[in-house]
């Protein structure tokens, strides 16, 4: 092994793969959370707020991600108003909470959606109200439906943390190329692109593949 | 509250930066999708009807696209390629823009149309071999127009989403929209009029670009299930 793989390898696995994760894990809670609950008030007849909703489902998965996070990040603090300043990991994390959980609400709406009306009926018999009925017995069936598109969404989630690196995250994408970057200016200057960028690869898809095929796995099983 | 307090004169006098920015990123978007386009069907045969080599050859492509980053990709094409020891291979930016989004849509649109083609129910096939088609012409006149059809919501969003993506072609300095806006926040600095006229640019062309494909989609659904 060359001598100059071991800095690289320490640096991109010890400091750029945990910030990946830690932004990953936000954004996939936060995702979750509020897509579920969005999705799930979108199933009530109620023409204003399944609008509202909706709104919000087509803006966020309407736009780039890449756009979003600029929004929040650049755009948010010098809003009139607002005057709030994120750091670039909430400012990442944030943008990509918007967008999954977009993702997870038009989910979720369809998963409650699914389940027959006479669960709802049952429920309400046994004396639930609408909060108990959905957190006791609907939402618990619908998230047999939904567990394979939120497998994916951690996927398409972990993937997409590489944006954070645009706004100074020092991600797994960011430690590869800072480690490109030094390497070209210290002697002999070989910056090794080709294989950091190579390494990237193959690290994103050890994390994914086993994600992607999870996600194919359950849905051939619950269907 | 928020938009009354924008400084509308200044988006106003930028807007031709914008169309410059939307033409870029209208016309690799363009290459990008008839290239996944061309890309899903051949290769989504190929796997449907499980022909030796390339069959393989596809399933590896479409498996290392879709399981990592497309901006490490862009990345990837953009400066790895230039350091191959020995071999660099320096591409112009513009083809780097259109080259990324086809191979990444191509991958997504294979998967599309392997799933449209798998659909054709094999009888049709049959029935098209009865009749003294050859395999080519039974593919191109039974299971094309078909599973075409068959796979064109999903094949509708991997478009969508090749335009959306042409905006992370900015990190590698290529000049479409995103990149366009960005340059022109680090000169004004006026960060929420330049990204909320970015969002709102972006917001118009995603939806107009869904509203027309799905128009298409319906025109040319397959009659009993229009």
């Amino acid at each position: 092994m060359p001598s100059w793989v071991d800095p690289v390898a320490h640096y991109m696995l010890h400091v750029g793969l945990p910030m990946t994760l830690r932004i990953a894990a936000y954004a996939v809670v936060g995702s979750i959370s509020i897509g579920i609950v969005l999705g799930t008030l979108m199933t009530i007849r109620f023409r204003p707020l399944q609008g509202l909703i909706r709104l919000y489902i087509e803006i966020w998965r309407g736009l780039p991600i890449i756009v979003t996070i600029f929004l929040v990040y650049y755009a948010l603090p010098t809003a009139p108003i607002i005057h709030h300043r994120f750091a670039a990991v909430t400012g990442a994390a944030l943008g990509l909470t918007l967008w999954g959980s977009a993702q997870v609400a038009e989910a979720t709406r369809g998963a409650v959606q699914s389940i027959p009306r006479e669960q709802h009926e049952g429920a309400a018999a046994l004396g639930f109200g609408w909060v108990g009925r959905h957190r006791s017995v609907i939402l618990p069936q619908a998230f047999r439906r939904l567990l394979p598109p939120l497998v994916s969404l951690v996927a398409n989630i972990i993937q997409n943390t590489t944006i954070a690196s645009l706004i100074g995250v020092t991600e797994l994408l960011a430690t590869g190329q800072r480690s490109i970057e030094r390497l070209q200016l210290t002697p002999p200057g070989d910056s090794h692109a080709f294989a950091i960028y190579s390494a990237l690869l193959v690290l994103f898809f050890c994390i994914s593949f086993p994600l992607t095929r999870l996600a194919i796995f359950l849905e051939r099983r619950l269907a | 509250m928020l938009l009354a307090s924008l400084d509308w004169q200044f988006i106003w006098d930028h807007l031709p930066d914008f169309w410059e920015g939307l033409k870029a990123t209208l016309k690799v978007a363009a290459i990008g999708i008839g290239g996944s386009l061309a890309i899903g069907i051949v290769l989504g045969a190929a796997r449907a009807h499980r022909i030796p080599v390339i069959s393989q050859l596809a399933t590896v492509y479409v498996e290392i696209i879709r399981n990592t980053p497309i901006l490490v990709q862009i990345f990837f094409i953009a400066g790895g390629l230039t350091q191959i020891p020995g071999h660099p291979i320096r591409l112009e930016p513009f083809t780097i823009a259109w080259l990324s989004v086809t191979i990444w849509g191509g991958a997504y649109n294979t998967e599309n149309f392997r799933a449209g083609f798998e659909a054709v129910p094999g009888r049709y096939r049959e029935a098209g071999r009865a009749l003294g088609f050859s395999r080519l012409a039974t593919f191109v006149n039974v299971t094309l127009p078909i599973g075409a059809r068959i796979a064109m919501p999903s094949s509708i969003n991997t478009y969508v989403s090749v335009l959306k993506n042409t905006s992370l072609l900015t990190a590698v300095g290529f000049a479409e929209l995103t990149n366009t806006a960005y340059s022109l926040e680090s000169v004004s600095f006026k960060a929420t009029e330049v990204y909320f006229a970015l969002g709102v640019t972006y917001l118009i062309t995603v939806w107009l670009l869904s509203l027309v494909v799905r128009l298409v989609e319906r025109r040319m659904a397959i009659p009993e299930t229009r």
